[in-house]
């Protein structure tokens, strides 16, 4: 290396500009270009907004270099890696990550496991299609307390769901989620799963929740839930080990089992006596799967037939949801707490797998795959016990731990496992894009295993950003959507 | 016998001059005799000298009397020194002899004797003259050694081998010497009073007669037991006569002139000079040596300079040899020149010379030079040597051996923690609720290995989502395990702290026994894996003995006696809470366990003297005291996973009874002095045992009564040990200095094989509080996790 040339002010380096996305090719002949070696990310973003490039105004873009994101001049980036000045680098430009930002916490009386939100581009907002009111967004969150708050964007609760005694669950909720605009379903540790009905008459009028359906069938808590409002599924994961399809109509749904209902037997101990009565049903399925608590099931994107459920007993199962039996198994190696699948242009998705071993993994269900486990996401120091996908892109994710963090992944930042890292995952590491913490915790100190700070669940939007719920009682909003602008 | 007859002439001088009583006069007579015929030359001065010259010319005279003598000697064979032995005279009296005697004697003497004549002329048988002398009185200086000869033969035997005899042995004739004759007993009894004079209580062995000494044998004695010269007129140090002195007498000895040939020059001289001179002018000599001529001197001289050892062989070092330490090299301080940091400062130095030379640290004084040539002589040279010296000569050197052994190679081969997971290694959630310590934790429920038989029931409930603690605040509460959210609780004594929490190990029942003081709680907890069909299953089961006993089935219990454990329920409040039945025993209960089938639990109330160890039977609601006595506090008990077993362990030992015969089948010694806990292998063949002396023991119950391993990994007592039940080879113990140790535990399946055993983790978290640390732990029924219960008030998750 000439290192005289490296001093000079006006050294150069050659790079070639590639990308993967479609709408932002750049003409074969202006890929290469002489920048200075002191250029960082953005002003080579800028170099690629100008006019000569690709005119495209002011989108924020990254550039991987050999698969990580540079993050200092090329010039130093040339120097740690060891390369010369007169290397022809090839950068990969993708559309920026922008760092979320805290916009708002909504406050709590109790913990809060899980979050959904209502919005014109959210599944319910599309599954319910016109009669979703654009503006209106919505934001459902599930409390330890038994409770269903659903909250408008600024923060004032809309409506709470009744107690126990009024036909709310009566005990915590592990989980909830619209199905649509005036329809939502929550699970919890009653073993019950409720479908209610919203009903929300504008800005200033009253809303109200009422239960229309309770579904018995899982023997212990029910700790996750996913919903297609098309096909009116709910699938379920429960802490006995199995995995239930459930109908949200009365009509078709089957008889529950009575010695399920919670009034099944008349014991001395105090009876939770409702004065509301709703219809109780059965499961569609009731697939008993796995030998440990299941602990989530998601419906696979594309093809709502099919669903993939996980356990603590390490296996990745994938179900058909016509039949209600298991198509595949996988063994992973260690206990999994969280599962999201992640569209992929080409057919299955991809499953990013949250483990108790503190890392990501994220595996390929299908049985033709040659490697299952494709890449594996490290830096929780935590259980993962929620994942959420990118809404509008195919490469990144935002999970949430119990080490109380959020932490945004991008997929198309990796690189191969060193040796040392073999341990719990396999093919190639990535680290987090982002890292934000509860805003609640700022400036005090952390605590060991995320005390006071787990988060317990998170959901990503393209309107509203990064909901994210947890042990502090808050659901806390960070701007999301500029994090991949379009 | 070669001075013999000089001292007899002395002898006859001294008898001699002791007849006469004048001794000048003698003297003189003597003296002009011997001037008269001998040397004329030497002036005698003095009468000593004259003394001294009469000797010598007696010994001269005497010379030929002793050729004459042994002249005689060979012609004759009978000895001449017949003179000496008395009796022999008496006995003996040979004419010849004395004639032959008689020319030893000097003609002198017989001069003298002429005058004083020591025998008498008789006439012998053939009528020619014959000389009879008087006896020779044998005085102290009398050379006659043949005087005291023995007389009596026998030789150095007792005495008393002749006591049977008249004689007492032989003289030299070989003639009997007869016993003297000795008094009756009362003269030797008076002899033995009056006591005689010289008087020695000894028998001469000669005589046979006491022998008595003199007194101046006595007083030759005393003065030998002294250590002073026997004689008494001797003086051995007697003032030194000068002879010759460098005093210049008056009168020289000589007056003759100095000869002449003192002042003329050697002849003989002049002619080794000559030689000399000439041998010089011809070159024969020369003032040097020529060059090539001392070369070859020298190169001959070195030649000659040969090599001590130059045969030597170098041999091996005899294997006793220790050569001589070495001495420190020299320092800096050691320099003629040292830097200046190590001269010393005017303290050090007066301290250094204020200090007895023994007491110093240092020899000497770091002293600076600026060149070699001014250092001084070294004062103290010798002394070093000499010290050092002494060191090495007195200093003892043992051989010691040393073993040359890389010690990492006599460490086990143990495979490294990273090959051995998983098993826990960091805290994941945090249980906090309990006020003061958390006594007990247990994961729903203990999983035994029937519990894969169990799993084929139709109710296929899951485990290892619910942790039950016990506190110390009287509170028993349940949590989700891994968000660490309460979903349970109770009070069950608002004083007594719950000591143990055990979840009962089946399925078709979610039973949760907790003790409090003297009373052990069977529960229902509110779960979410309570179904009704399950709480109502739970409830029978628990209510199922309350039938049996009104049915009175029970044995009744004696009457007057307290009956080992009441069952009752234990009031409303706590049954609306799900706690449905207690059992009353006669001490606070420490210790709960159940039996893998859930009909019967065991407790253990270290302070229950004969009762301290009951076993319950849910089914009747029957409490039952196994053990009439126990040798010792017992400490803990446990039920054998798959065998009617039962372990009990008090303070110092593991008993191992066999609750169907009914007898006692092993004890198991692991020599702690204090067992805290036990814990059997889910295989059963394999038991780990904790302490509170700090140690953690392996047991191979198969193999020894001993332990198989001591691990002693803690500063503080061991509070829990605890196998995983679920499949994993894990264990871990709790110590009261806050941590967990957990262990890779692998029981192979051939039993020839040693269990592998490794260290791999140190679990740290808990805060010690009061000298307590970690209390209980339980392991998760599937995964790697196992909770922790401290003295901090938390119980922990660790995976």
């Amino acid at each position: 290396m000439d290192e005289p040339m490296n001093d000079a002010p006006g050294a150069q380096v050659k790079v070639t500009f590639t990308t993967n996305e479609a709408d932002l090719q750049l003409p074969e002949e202006k890929r290469q270009l002489l920048v200075p070696a002191d250029i960082r990310r953005y002003g080579l973003s800028r170099i690629l907004n100008s006019d000569l490039m690709l005119d495209s105004g002011s989108i924020p873009f990254d550039f991987l270099v050999n698969g990580s994101f540079l993050r200092s001049s090329l010039e130093d980036y040339l120097n740690s890696e060891g390369l010369s000045l007169e290397t022809n680098l090839t950068l990969q430009y993708v559309r920026s990550l922008i760092p979320p930002v805290f916009e708002a916490s909504f406050e709590h009386d109790d913990w809060v496991s899980s979050v959904d939100v209502l919005t014109s581009t959210s599944p319910a907002g599309r599954w319910s299609g016109d009669n979703f009111s654009r503006g209106q967004e919505r934001i459902l969150s599930a409390s330890y307390d038994g409770l269903l708050r659903i909250w408008n964007a600024s923060g004032e609760v809309l409506v709470t769901s009744p107690s126990a005694s009024h036909g709310g669950h009566s005990a915590s909720i592990k989980a909830a989620k619209f199905i649509s605009s005036s329809q939502l379903a929550s699970t919890g540790m009653d073993r019950s799963i409720r479908v209610w009905k919203y009903t929300d008459s504008g800005a200033s009028g009253q809303a109200e929740l009422k239960p229309t359906l309770e579904l018995y069938g899982h023997r212990a808590s029910v700790d996750s839930l996913e919903v297609d409002g098309p096909s009116k599924r709910i699938l379920t994961a429960s802490a006995d080990g199995s995995v239930g399809l459930w109908s949200t109509s009365k009509s078709t749904s089957p008889e529950a089992d009575p010695s399920l209902l919670p009034n099944a037997h008349t014991s001395k101990r105090r009876k939770i006596t409702s004065s509301i009565t709703t219809p109780q049903r059965g499961p569609l399925f009731l697939m008993q799967i796995h030998n440990a608590p299941a602990t989530a099931a998601v419906f696979d994107p594309r093809d709502r037939t099919v669903g993939y459920s996980i356990s603590q007993d390490h296996t990745v199962k994938t179900l058909d949801l016509t039949t209600g039996s298991v198509v595949a198994n996988l063994t992973l190696s260690h206990s999994l707490l969280s599962l999201c699948a992640i569209p992929r242009s080409g057919g299955a998705p991809l499953l990013a797998v949250g483990t108790s071993a503190r890392h990501i993994t994220l595996v390929d269900p299908r049985a033709s795959a040659a490697t299952t486990s494709v890449m594996t996401l490290r830096g929780h120091t935590n259980k993962v016990v929620t994942l959420a996908a990118n809404p509008e892109n195919e490469y990144s994710l935002v999970s949430g731990s119990h080490d109380g963090t959020c932490r945004i992944w991008d997929l198309r930042s990796i690189r191969p496992a060193s040796g040392g890292e073999t341990e719990g995952g396999m093919g190639n590491v990535s680290e987090p894009v982002y890292v934000f913490e509860r805003e609640s915790r700022a400036g005090k100190k952390k605590t060991v295993a995320g005390e006071g700070a787990k988060v317990f669940g998170v959901v990503w939007d393209k309107e509203l950003g990064i909901l994210s719920g947890g042990e502090d009682k808050k659901v806390q909003v960070n701007r999301g959507r500029d994090v991949v602008k379009e | 016998m070669k001075s013999k007859p000089v001292e007899k002439k002395r002898k006859a001088r001294d008898e001699e001059s002791d007849s006469e009583s004048d001794d000048e006069l003698g003297n003189g007579l003597f003296d002009g005799v011997l001037e008269a015929s001998e040397d004329e030359e030497d002036y005698i001065p003095s009468d000593e000298i004259d003394d001294g010259d009469s000797e010598s010319e007696a010994s001269e005279g005497s010379e030929d009397t002793e050729e004459e003598d042994d002249d005689a000697l060979l012609s004759d064979d009978i000895p001449s020194d017949v003179e000496g032995d008395d009796e022999m005279g008496k006995l003996s009296k040979g004419a010849e002899e004395l004639e032959i005697t008689e020319p030893g004697v000097d003609p002198k003497p017989k001069h003298q004797e002429e005058e004083h004549r020591n025998y008498r002329i008789e006439k012998d048988a053939n009528g020619g003259e014959r000389y009879i002398y008087d006896e020779i009185d044998p005085v102290y200086d009398s050379d006659d050694s043949d005087a005291q000869g023995p007389v009596n033969t026998i030789g150095d035997i007792p005495l008393s081998f002749y006591d049977s005899y008249p004689h007492i042995g032989y003289d030299i004739n070989g003639k009997k010497i007869m016993r003297p004759a000795t008094g009756d007993a009362l003269q030797s009894l008076l002899d033995t009073i009056e006591v005689p004079k010289g008087w020695t209580g000894l028998t001469d062995v000669n005589t046979g007669n006491p022998l008595n000494l003199t007194q101046e044998e006595l007083e030759l004695v005393r003065r030998v037991q002294h250590g002073l010269v026997p004689d008494e007129g001797y003086d051995p140090y007697p003032d030194t006569v000068e002879w010759f002195t460098s005093k210049q007498e008056t009168m020289p000895l000589s007056a003759a002139p100095e000869p002449k040939r003192r002042f003329l020059p050697s002849k003989n001289e002049a002619k080794q000079v000559m030689k000399l001179v000439r041998a010089i002018r011809e070159g024969r000599i020369l003032p040097y040596k020529p060059p090539e001529e001392r070369e070859r001197e020298e190169e001959e001289k070195e030649e000659v300079q040969f090599d001590l050892w130059q045969d030597e062989e170098p041999a091996a070092p005899n294997p006793m040899h220790i050569p001589a330490p070495k001495l420190p090299p020299p320092g800096y301080e050691m320099s003629y020149n040292p830097p200046e940091e190590y001269l010393p400062t005017k303290e050090e130095r007066e301290e250094w010379e204020k200090t007895d030379p023994e007491d110093r640290e240092k020899e000497f004084l770091p002293q600076k030079y600026n060149s070699l040539r001014k250092v001084p002589a070294w004062g103290t040279l010798v002394k070093e040597r000499f010290e050092r010296c002494m060191d090495l000569y007195l200093a003892p050197r043992v051989r010691k051996n040393r073993l040359n052994i890389d010690p990492n190679s006599l460490l086990p081969k143990l495979p490294s923690p990273a090959e051995l997971k998983p098993f826990p290694t960091v805290v994941q959630t945090i249980f906090r609720g309990h006020e003061g310590t958390v006594r007990s934790v247990a994961i729903d429920p203990v999983s035994f290995p029937c519990s894969n038989i169990c799993m084929t029931n139709a109710d296929h409930q899951q485990t290892g989502v619910a942790l039950a603690t016990g506190g110390s605040d009287g509170t028993v509460r349940v949590w989700e395990l891994l968000t660490g959210r309460q979903v349970w609780s109770v009070r069950l004594s608002s004083e007594d702290p719950v000591y143990a929490v055990r979840w009962r190990p089946t399925k078709d029942a979610f039973i949760l026994a907790a003790s409090a003081g003297e009373d052990v709680f069977l529960m229902v907890p509110t779960h979410s894996s309570v179904t009704p069909t399950l709480d109502q299953a739970s409830r029978d089961v628990l209510a199922a003995g309350f039938g049996y006993a009104t049915n009175g089935q029970q044995p009744a219990a004696a009457p007057g006696k307290e009956p080992a454990g009441k069952w009752a329920r234990p009031g409303t409040k706590l049954e609306d809470a799900g706690v449905l039945v207690r059992v009353t025993v006669r001490s606070a209960v420490k210790v709960i366990t159940w039996h893998r089938r859930g009909d019967h639990f065991a407790t253990v109330s270290p302070e229950g003297q004969r009762s301290s160890v009951a076993i319950h039977t849910l089914s009747k609601h029957l409490t039952q005291i196994p053990f009439r006595k126990l040798h010792g506090l017992a400490q803990t008990v446990v039920f054998h996973p798959l065998k009617p077993l039962f372990f009990v362990a008090t303070m110092r030992t593991v008993r191992c009874y066999d609750l169907q015969k009914v007898e006692l089948v092993k004890i198991v010694q692991p020599g702690a002095k204090w067992i805290s806990s036990l814990d059997i292998h889910s295989g059963g063949d394999h038991l780990i045992v904790g302490s509170y002396d700090r140690r953690l023991l392996w047991h191979d119950l198969d193999l020894s009564n001993r332990p198989h391993k001591t691990m002693r990994f803690h500063p503080k007592a061991i509070r829990a040990v605890r196998y995983h039940k679920g499949g994993l080879p894990l264990f871990a113990d709790t110590s009261d200095d806050g941590t967990l140790q957990i262990f890779y535990g692998k029981v192979p399946n051939d039993q020839l094989e040693s269990p592998t055993i490794v260290p791999v983790k140190q679990l740290k978290g808990h805060k010690v509080v009061n000298q307590v640390g970690v209390v209980d732990i339980d392991w998760h029924p599937r995964e790697p996790w196992c909770v922790s219960a401290g003295a901090d008030g938390t119980a922990r998750l660790w995976m």
